[in-house]
Order: structure tokens, then C-alpha cells, then sequence
């Protein structure tokens, strides 16, 4: 892990004005889904489904950078909002619940449909944005 | 898993949530900015993704369970910080380049934050029993 030279702070605030907003609607959707969901955890799953959705546009908008000199829009939409709207850390926790729980089936079609549902997801946001260009 | 809860979640009746509290929302933005400001710094999104597990791990182990640290340390902080996206972009890119390696040592950060968030919460009921509080355990 190479820490790049210092970020400007222009560059740093964008993250962080589009981190506020990913997570607050990661927050609101899952509070809104889950309970009209079966089973809880499919709340996060949408929100995920979601941002690789939208993380697929922005690659075929061709708006998609990665690393600490990346531009304005990249660094708000991509690193900032579609990052912080998407988790791995609560997909994590709920796998590992369901496994506690002794749900390895609920566990394994959770895993599995993120992963699948995820590449689906990215690879629809990047057709569909790719069509209008 | 009751204890990954948000407060408006568990009051809202079961058909029609309550909106969040602007009280929540300060608490899931606290968390989000330094969230995303470190997976952004540290340039490793298979290290903010395990560190993200760690951590939710050892807010939603916690007992008695704690609402307001899950919701800026769990859902903004953890939440921020860790991606999904960005994981299914790597897990595509490697899928693309017909990385066999790179595919395997992607399923296995899923495998390992799973462990992350079980290595958490034993972490956190370890210092639960240190600490004994006065609630019981459900």
C-alpha cells in the first residue's frame, strides 16, 4: 500500500459531499425496504444492486477514475456517493449472522445473488449507459 | 440480527417506516465523511473492506447493544467506508483479464470479511464480559 502524496482539499470535500448523500439514502432505502422485505437483508442487497448500477453508467458516461488525482466528478459520484451508498461490511455482517444462525443456505443464496445480481447490476448500468453515446 | 437495528426502524410499524430523524442522519453523516475520506486515502478497497468488517463487527457484538454507535460507527462509518461496488467492479475486471487468481483472491475477501465481522464480535464480547454491565444478554 503506497500512500500517495497529500490529496488537495478541493479533492477531499468532494468525497466527502458525496459520501453524506450515499449514505443517507443507503440509510433511508434500507429503513424503507426492509420492513415491506421477507427476509431483512435483501434491503441492502437492493441498495448494492443500486450502486453498481450507477457505477456502471458512470464508467460508460466515461466519467470513471480511480486513485487520489482523479477529477471533480469521479471523486464526488464515484468515490464519494456510489461508494459510500454501497457496503461490504453489512453484507458481511449479515452473511455471517445467517451462518450464526445456521442459515448456510439462507447464507449461500446471499452471497451468491450479490455477487451475481452485482455483476448483472454493473454490467446493465454500463449497456444502458453505453447506448445514448 | 435486531442489534444492526436503526431506532426508526424499530419504531415504524411494520408497513410504513418512519422517516429518519435528523438525529440519525447527523449520526450516519459523522460516520460516512471520515468513512469514505479513509477508504479514499488508503487506496486499498480489500483493506477498508476487511477493516470496515472488523469494526461493524465489534459495534453490532456489543452488549448491551448500542443504537447510536450502530448507526455513526455501524451504518455510516463501516457503511462508508467498505464498498460493494467497487468489489463487483474488481470481481469484473478480473473476470474480464480471465484472472483465475485475482477472481479466487476476490471470493476470498467476502470469506475473510465474514471472518472479520465473527472476529469483531468476539472482540467485543470479550470486553463485555471484562466490563459486565448491568442488561442481560438476550
Amino acid at each position: 500500500m503506497a500512500l500517495a502524496p497529500l490529496p488537495s482539499p478541493e479533492a477531499a470535500l468532494l468525497v466527502a459531499l458525496g459520501a453524506v448523500p450515499g449514505a443517507w439514502l443507503r440509510f433511508w432505502l434500507v429503513n424503507q425496504l426492509e420492513p415491506r422485505l421477507p427476509r431483512r437483508h435483501w434491503g441492502t442487497f437492493a441498495v448494492n444492486l443500486a450502486a453498481c448500477f450507477g457505477l456502471g453508467l458512470l464508467i460508460a458516461s466515461g466519467h470513471h477514475e480511480r486513485g487520489m488525482a482523479a477529477s471533480a466528478l469521479p471523486l464526488l459520484i464515484g468515490t464519494g456517493f456510489l461508494g459510500s451508498l454501497s457496503t461490504f461490511s453489512t453484507l458481511a455482517a449479515e452473511l455471517e449472522g445467517c451462518l450464526r444462525q445456521g442459515e448456510r443456505r439462507q447464507a449461500l443464496v446471499l452471497a451468491l445473488g450479490s455477487l451475481l445480481g452485482g455483476l448483472l447490476a454493473l454490467l446493465a448500468g454500463r449497456g444502458l449507459g453505453g447506448w445514448g453515446t | 440480527m435486531g442489534d444492526m437495528t436503526p431506532p426508526s426502524h424499530r419504531e415504524g410499524s411494520r408497513l410504513a417506516p418512519l422517516p429518519p430523524r435528523p438525529e440519525e442522519l447527523l449520526l450516519v453523516a459523522l460516520g460516512a465523511v471520515p468513512g469514505a475520506l479513509l477508504r479514499w486515502l488508503l487506496q486499498a478497497d480489500p483493506l477498508a473492506n476487511l477493516l470496515g468488517c472488523l469494526v461493524i463487527g465489534l459495534v453490532s457484538g456489543s452488549v448491551p447493544a448500542r443504537p447510536r454507535a450502530m448507526l455513526m460507527v455501524g451504518i455510516g462509518f463501516c457503511g462508508s467506508l467498505t464498498t460493494f461496488s467497487g468489489w463487483i467492479l474488481a470481481l469484473e475486471r478480473a473476470i474480464g483479464l480471465g484472472s483465475a487468481r485475482g477472481v479466487s483472491l476476490l471470493l476470498l475477501e467476502l470469506v475473510a470479511g465474514v471472518l472479520a465481522v465473527l472476529l469483531g464480535r468476539s472482540l467485543a464480547g470479550r470486553l463485555a464480559r471484562r466490563r459486565p454491565r448491568q442488561t442481560l444478554r438476550r
